[in-house]
């Protein structure tokens, strides 16, 4: 410890000496003199670096070392889709993980397609022969986990696929099923309304009871265009028109500023009583009140 | 059929203490792919490098590749050629070993395999040097003893983003269908030797930024960002408190005043006189009837 002390104390003494020498000599200026760093210079010994190749190559046949240099094949995929991302060696990009990982596989295709006459020139051999039993590189136990693994991930696939279409094919028939419930009531209600119309005397005909067999001709050709004619009632445009389309939103706010300042829907003379009823003819067949009705049933 | 083995390559493969799990199955696993690779106890690193030279004589190889690892996160690879030379100094990061499950292609343990480089290989001196480096590192001799005659395997190098990408991949057809075996990693060049764990230094990477650097990089970045933060926010508190200077004049004083003209005061003593109205007096309406009907009788007739 002692020792260390020592050791930075003559060192500072040194770096003293240096700048008394400096100064005298008229190198420093007066102010701060800060201490620069040199810019790194960075080694690249290029005559080292080949004379040290040619040193160390050694110049075996092609057989010992296998090796081929090659840019990667000619990508079939992005060909077929014209896709204009078929980057020069120089501009590949390492981020793009699954551009990556394509182009290292086309460069070993390429050398794979150039390797393989040369080898069968140097008679050697690429396919293992079915009876050839040796030691693998990966146990067959590894092996077999990783066909699990694969299965059951194939297997999930499935399973989610067909998941899918059943809430597909589920929303489908729901939706026919409701299609066919209105044009039920539909029917009811028309035949209810002629039955009533019937009843009332409105009409004395008696067709509507033959109309179904009628119109179950007829729905298939051409009817169904009449059936909608007019559209939406006029209460239901009312009220569309108020409310908006599909229906009353709930949590809308029914006195808002909008609604308050809004006089459209002011009459004067109703507001001041004067408007009295539309006229006579506002109804037709009136009907008549209690105290008739019970006179009417009891003479009756 | 056999032959002589004449190309003696050996490999020396081992590493530092205090590596991770990864990189042993890493090491391991390029001692199943690589027949001519020798194993060795983990060397302290108390040691200086130029010791693995001796332990290279020892066990008569001539290359080595020594794995060393620093502060239990980083993994540096000597690859050397080994007693005269050249060697490198790698950072490799992106590990994926032999075992993982992504990883399906298999080969023949001992297999002989293809090598394929990039052509960038060729474009630089130092790259050159590499290129030959690994050849005769990672190819297999022919007719090693503990080799397999076929070549059903192929070891990629690839140059992207200024580091060096190790794939391996099974041959499963020969018109190119490949699987990937493993393992796979990045290697990230930092220096070449002349020598072999020393020397002279022949090239050092621009672009190499030591993890140290970098993670110290992310740290300053982020504390940097925080007090920038709260610069800001002591700033706009400071706006907020400060006194604000008191206005004598208002400027908007005079917004409202409008010039006209003087008008006579005219001050009326008398009150004004009561108007005169003039109503129609107008008959009610049955008394306008009767007056009509009046009237008409009286013209009829």
């Amino acid at each position: 410890h002692f020792y260390l002390y020592e050791k930075v104390n003559i060192i500072h003494l040194h770096f003293i000496a240096q700048l008394q020498e400096a100064f005298a000599a008229g190198l420093l200026k007066p102010g701060m003199n800060v201490l620069v760093d040199k810019p790194k210079k960075l080694v690249n010994n290029v005559e080292g670096l080949k004379q040290c190749l040619a040193d160390f190559r050694k110049d075996l046949p092609w057989v010992e070392r296998l090796d081929l240099t090659n840019l990667p094949a000619a990508n079939i995929i992005s060909q077929a889709e014209e896709k204009a991302s078929a980057p020069a060696a120089g501009e590949l990009d390492a981020d793009d993980d699954f551009q990556r990982e394509m182009f290292f596989y086309r460069q070993a295709q390429a050398t794979i397609l150039e390797a393989m006459p040369l080898l069968n020139r140097h008679s050697i051999a690429t396919k293992r022969p079915e009876d050839y039993f040796a030691e693998m590189a990966k146990s067959d136990q590894h092996m077999q986990k990783i066909r699990k693994k694969l299965i059951s991930k194939q297997m999930i696939m499935e399973r989610s696929e067909k998941a899918k279409k059943l809430r597909e094919q589920r929303k489908f028939g729901k939706k026919v099923q409701i299609e066919v419930i209105q044009k039920r009531q539909q029917e009811k209600k028309a035949m209810m309304s002629a039955v009533k119309k019937y009843q009332k005397g409105m009409t004395d005909k008696l067709e509507f009871l033959e109309g179904d067999q009628k119109m179950n001709k007829e729905s298939s050709q051409g009817s169904k265009k009449a059936v909608n004619k007019k559209g939406p009632s006029a209460k239901r445009k009312y009220k569309d028109q108020k409310f908006g389309f599909g229906g009353k939103k709930s949590g809308k706010k029914w006195n808002t500023k909008e609604s308050y300042n809004d006089v459209s829907g002011f009459r004067a003379k109703i507001a001041h009583g004067k408007g009295g009823k539309k006229g006579k003819g506002g109804k037709q067949n009136k009907r008549p009140g209690k105290s008739v009705r019970k006179k009417m049933k009891n003479r009756s | 059929p056999t032959g002589k083995w004449t190309n003696k390559e050996r490999v020396l493969i081992f590493s530092s203490r205090g590596i991770n799990f990864r990189t042993r199955h890493l090491m391991q696993d390029l001692r199943t792919m690589m027949p001519h690779a020798k194993a060795d106890t983990k060397m302290d690193r108390k040691d200086k490098l130029f010791v693995i030279n001796e332990v290279c004589e020892i066990k008569n190889c001539n290359k080595c590749l020594y794995f060393e690892a620093k502060k239990k996160q980083d993994l540096y690879m000597w690859i050397s050629n080994s007693p005269h030379g050249p060697s490198a100094k790698f950072l490799v990061q992106n590990i994926h070993t032999l075992a993982e499950l992504k990883l399906t292609g298999n080969c023949l343990k001992g297999s002989r395999p293809l090598l394929s480089f990039d052509p960038k290989f060729d474009k630089e001196p130092h790259y050159a040097l590499l290129k030959e480096l690994f050849i005769q590192t990672f190819s297999t001799p022919r007719y090693h003893p503990k080799s397999q005659p076929f070549v059903d395997h192929v070891f990629t190098f690839t140059i992207a983003d200024n580091r060096i990408w190790f794939r391996n991949y099974q041959i499963i057809e020969e018109d190119g269908s490949l699987v990937e075996i493993g393992p796979r990693f990045v290697l990230n060049l930092m220096k070449i030797f002349q020598g072999s764990f020393g020397g002279p230094t022949l090239y050092e990477n621009p672009d190499f930024r030591s993890p140290n650097m970098h993670r110290r990089e992310m740290r300053l970045a982020a504390a940097a960002k925080v007090r920038e933060k709260q610069m800001v926010k002591e700033m706009q508190k400071g706006k907020k408190t400060s006194a604000k200077e008191d206005l004598e004049s208002d400027v908007t004083a005079d917004v409202f005043l409008t010039p006209a003209e003087e008008k006579p005061a005219d001050i009326q003593t008398e009150a004004p006189e009561p108007k005169v109205v003039k109503k129609k007096q107008k008959a009610f309406k049955r008394q306008r009837m009767q007056m009509l009907s009046l009237h008409r009788n009286q013209y009829s007739t």
